[in-house]
């Protein structure tokens, strides 16, 4: 696995950000290094959102500072993430279901090729370079690039989404929920591709709240609540009933098992007693 | 195998966005070669729906582009007439030269389509109330500044005859040179969606904004250009109506509205954008003038090509949703085999 | 019983007397116009400024009210006579054009206290029915009649009359007179209807009637009931190679109109005189307000007036000044 001799790829150091007087991040300190998966938890409204755009050049800190390399850097536009290998997978592949593999994969980079006076977008070109990345990374029945994203299942979306931002040089890559709304099977297609992207030297940040899967691939995990980090650990160092204790604040999980067993245990009675008026109405 | 292949290419034809229109225009023109009469077959017949076909694809084209990457524009609506009054008043009433008053309706039509894109931007509405707003705006500012510079809300003009041949002339007498300006626009667009990286934005414009531009596309100077386009092309035809027609009138031009939407909703545009084809929206607009002007060469009432149209158009929208889903449950055979005998 | 009709009484004679004191004064009319880019109307509009003159020498106001569309025709107009009498004139110039809804309002005006003048759309039938003092305008019937016999005279057999709003009962009137002068001459007519999603699209209108001429080629006259239709129907006769062989004539005109008329590719247009419809019926109804003045000419009708080779440069004349 990554020591800790080599420089970090991407760090944030003390970084706060608020919208006018609310503050959603506050004193976030984060590094991820070369082939190294940081797991990113946290709950819904923990401020992971926030923080993936703060990483991926949506906004800008309010405070604190973000290091490239070990260097201060600022991103204007996620443009300028992009152009500095920072790369950002949305939780459906954030692509275009109407579109076609090809097309998709080289939106905004389309390569061309001269037609007499004229530049056109070279569609074999495309759609032969944008199946063999994705079969690259073991996904052998995307093989025809003129299908439509939409046609792709959840996984192989994902796939191909992250196929793209390594086949266009990303050093980070920012998975936001990508095995959110996926079953099982997929899921662990995407998990294997995590892997695959990590062995092949780049850092990954995997934001998720599904601690299984965060502990499938993950070398460091960090806990975001309200905004603040919770938790910073490596891995081995905390069992999956710990971390998912800490993303519920506490004891709240055990109380809710609890709830929810009582409300199992009750729920056959109700029917019944909802039934009594309605006969006793009839007797009348 | 060869089954196996044959299946495959038909799916791939039933799979295509302008399969719907293609059966549409097949279905018309076969109901209106039985029921219309042997002239409809005749060129004076082909060039009676074709002169049609061409003024509105003209519009038709770009405001299917627009739609593609998910916006719409009615303005069209009082730009047609708005350019046509701009010309005939300029080069018919004031006696300019005839280039100036087809560039100052040309001009027009650029600045209309340049408002039209930086509010739909700078407001973040709805692009139908943006243009909603121009096409009252543009009509209203054309009624009064006719009436009060020339006193009547029709006015006539006389072109030379290079510009009447160029623009307005009829090629044995039948078939409108506009025939040719439609074919020329539905090329050029063609290219610019099908085979240029611009074509490329267009549908990732269409199909999610915000990953276009995260994706570095200049979604901005892109939309103010598809809407600069189509009040354009709607100024063009206007210009090319009033040399066509020796006139121009105020209030001719609000059926170009309902009418081009139809002729691109048949063409297998998705309304929400992101999917659709230019021969899709050229079909479309064919089938469309078809039915329209079919209608006079059969012993039907004209009033029922409205009722076919309206049928016609959700008879498309259903037809285009059915093949849009069978295009993405696509996966090639072979593939799914292949896939199977690894699991 | 008796005790409520003599409050009735009352209040309708304190409603005359107020009425009757305001006219003493000054008359206050208003006219309800067109949608303001309907060429026809224009001219009403020359008419209503001109005759604006004579009513303000007497002290009263002309409001020219106009439609925005014709898309609920009816309805619309009624309820611009609700707010005319609303804001309490004494005099409203009104056109009759969809009698269903609009004879209720009609009558609503004059059961108020106001003084009703028929115009353009109507006829002296319905004047007397609703209780207005006269209608000033033109036949439908008989400029239709009109029409259908400069054709036959001439020996056409076969007139085609286009109309752009089908269901329209002035449209369905006026080719309903150039059928009974067809038939009275041994000729054919029939209807070309234009559905409404085309009949402002140029191109569309110019290959309907295109088509028309092709499938029936018995047809040698044809009549557009709008200056604007003539435009298109002149292209759509020169299309199908026709413009020698049919004839054509147009209710109403414009610019271009009048150059076909002088050049000879159009034979006539029919001249309902707009001008004079607004123009007469403003200054009549003011007389009437002012002095109690009546004429005996009723109706009075300001059509057809037929514009043709014969009188074509009198005609531009007055189309410089607005008036035609």
């Amino acid at each position: 696995m990554s020591d800790n001799s080599k420089p970090p790829v991407l760090e944030l150091r003390n970084v706060d950000k608020s919208f006018g007087p609310v503050e959603v991040l506050h004193d976030i300190s984060l590094k991820v290094r070369e082939g190294e998966v940081l797991c990113l938890l946290g709950d819904n409204g923990a401020g992971k959102s926030t923080l993936i755009k703060t990483l991926s050049g949506v906004y800008e800190p309010t405070r604190g500072s973000i290091l490239l390399d070990g260097q201060p850097v600022r991103f204007a536009r996620p443009k300028d993430a992009q152009n500095r290998g920072i790369s950002t997978v949305h939780q459906f592949g954030g692509t275009f279901p109407l579109m076609s593999i090809g097309r998709s994969f080289f939106v905004g980079v389309e390569p061309t090729k001269k037609f007499g006076p004229l530049k056109v977008f070279d569609r074999k070109k495309a759609n032969e370079i944008a199946v063999s990345a994705v079969q690259e990374f073991g996904i052998t029945r995307i093989d025809d690039g003129d299908r439509l994203i939409g046609g792709l299942s959840g996984g192989e979306r994902q796939s191909l989404a992250i196929a793209r931002a390594v086949h266009f040089g990303a050093r980070v890559l920012i998975l936001d929920e990508p095995t959110a709304a996926l079953g099982v099977k997929e899921a662990a297609h995407v998990l294997r591709i995590v892997l695959e992207a990590r062995r092949r030297g780049l850092a990954v940040i995997f934001i998720t709240h599904q601690v299984m899967h965060a502990l499938t691939v993950g070398d460091h995990f960090a806990v975001l609540i309200r905004g603040a980090l919770a938790a910073d650990f490596r891995k081995g160092e905390k069992t999956r009933e710990e971390i998912t204790d800490l993303m519920a604040g506490g004891e709240a999980m055990a109380e809710l098992e609890q709830e929810i067993q009582a409300y199992l245990d009750e729920s056959p009675e109700t029917e019944p007693v909802q039934n009594r008026p309605a006969s006793s109405e009839e007797a009348v | 195998m060869s089954a196996d292949k044959k299946r495959l290419s038909l799916g791939s034809i039933v799979r295509r966005p302008e399969t719907g229109s293609v059966i549409g225009l097949v279905a018309v023109f076969l109901f209106f070669a039985i029921f219309g009469q042997i002239t409809f077959l005749s060129a004076a017949g082909a060039a009676s729906w074709l002169n049609v076909a061409a003024t509105i694809g003209i519009v038709a084209l770009p405001v299917g582009l627009l739609m593609i990457a998910g916006e719409l524009d009615i303005s069209i609506g009082s730009m047609i007439p708005a350019s046509s009054m701009i010309f005939a008043i300029s080069s018919g009433y004031f006696e300019l030269p005839i280039g100036v008053g087809i560039a100052a309706a040309l001009c027009f039509g650029l600045l209309v389509g340049f408002i039209n894109g930086y509010l739909t931007l700078r407001t973040g509405v709805h692009s139908l109330i943006v243009t909603l707003g121009t096409l009252f705006a543009v009509a209203g500012l054309t009624l009064t500044m006719s009436v009060a510079l020339t006193g009547t809300t029709s006015v006539a003009v006389q072109s030379p005859p290079f510009i009447k041949a160029t623009m307005g002339d009829f090629i044995n007498g039948i078939y409108q040179v506009t025939i040719f300006w439609w074919m020329l626009w539905a090329i050029v667009l063609g290219f610019v969606l099908h085979f240029s990286p611009i074509g490329n934005w267009i549908l990732a414009l269409g199909g999610d904004k915000e990953s276009a531009r995260n994706a570095g596309i200049p979604t901005q100077r892109l939309t103010i250009g598809l809407f600069a386009l189509s009040s354009f092309s709607a100024a063009f035809v206007g210009v090319n109506q009033a040399i066509l027609f020796n006139s121009a009138q105020v209030s001719a031009g609000m059926s170009y509205i309902f009418n081009t939407i139809v002729c691109v909703v048949v063409g297998g545009v998705l309304l929400t954008g992101g999917y659709g084809t230019v021969v899709g929206i050229v079909l479309g607009t064919m089938t469309f003038s078809i039915v329209n002007q079919g209608i006079y060469f059969t012993s039907f009432n004209a009033n029922l090509a409205s009722l076919i149209i309206g049928v016609l158009t959700l008879a498309a929208v259903v037809m285009n949703n059915s093949f849009r889903q069978m295009a993405l449950t696509y996966a090639p055979k072979k593939a799914e085999k292949k896939a199977e005998k690894a699991e | 019983m008796r005790m409520k009709n003599l409050v009735a009484a009352a209040t309708l004679a304190a409603g005359s007397f107020v009425a009757a004191a305001h006219m003493a004064v000054a008359a206050d009319i208003a006219l309800i116009s067109g949608k303001p880019d309907d060429t026809f109307f224009q001219p009403v509009k020359k008419g209503v400024d001109d005759a604006r003159t004579v009513v303000e020498l007497t002290g009263g106001t002309v409001n020219y009210m106009q439609l925005v569309n014709y898309d609920n025709l009816g309805p619309d107009a009624a309820n611009l006579i609700r707010t005319a009498v609303g804001q309490g004139v004494d005099g409203l110039v009104i056109a009759d054009w969809v009698p269903d809804s609009m004879d209720v309002a009609i009558k609503e005006a004059i059961a108020a206290g106001v003084t009703v003048m028929l115009y353009n759309s109507g006829n002296i039938e319905k004047a007397n029915e609703l209780g207005a003092i006269n209608y000033v305008g033109s036949d439908e019937y008989q400029a239709g009649l009109g029409a259908g016999v400069y054709f036959t005279d001439l020996g056409y057999k076969n007139i085609l009359c286009v109309n752009h709003v089908p269901g329209s009962f002035p449209l369905e009137t006026r080719c309903n007179g150039v059928l009974e002068a067809a038939k009275a001459a041994g000729a054919a007519s029939e209807q070309l209807p234009l559905p409404p999603t085309q009949a402002d699209n140029a191109a569309s209108v110019a290959q309907a009637i295109k088509a028309a001429l092709l499938t029936d080629p018995s047809i040698d006259a044809i009549l557009t009931l709008n200056p604007a239709v003539a435009d298109w129907a002149a292209s759509g006769i020169m299309q199908a190679g026709k413009t020698n062989s049919v004839a054509f004539g147009s209710f109403d005109m414009n610019e271009a109109g009048l150059n076909r008329i002088k050049d000879g590719t159009q034979l006539f247009a029919i001249d309902q005189q707009p001008y004079l419809q607004s123009f007469l019926a403003v200054t009549l109804l003011n007389s009437y307000l002012e002095y109690g003045l009546t004429l005996p000419t009723m109706p009075v009708l300001t059509g057809p007036g037929i514009v043709d080779a014969s009188n074509i440069d009198a005609t531009l004349a007055g189309v410089q000044n607005g008036a035609r």
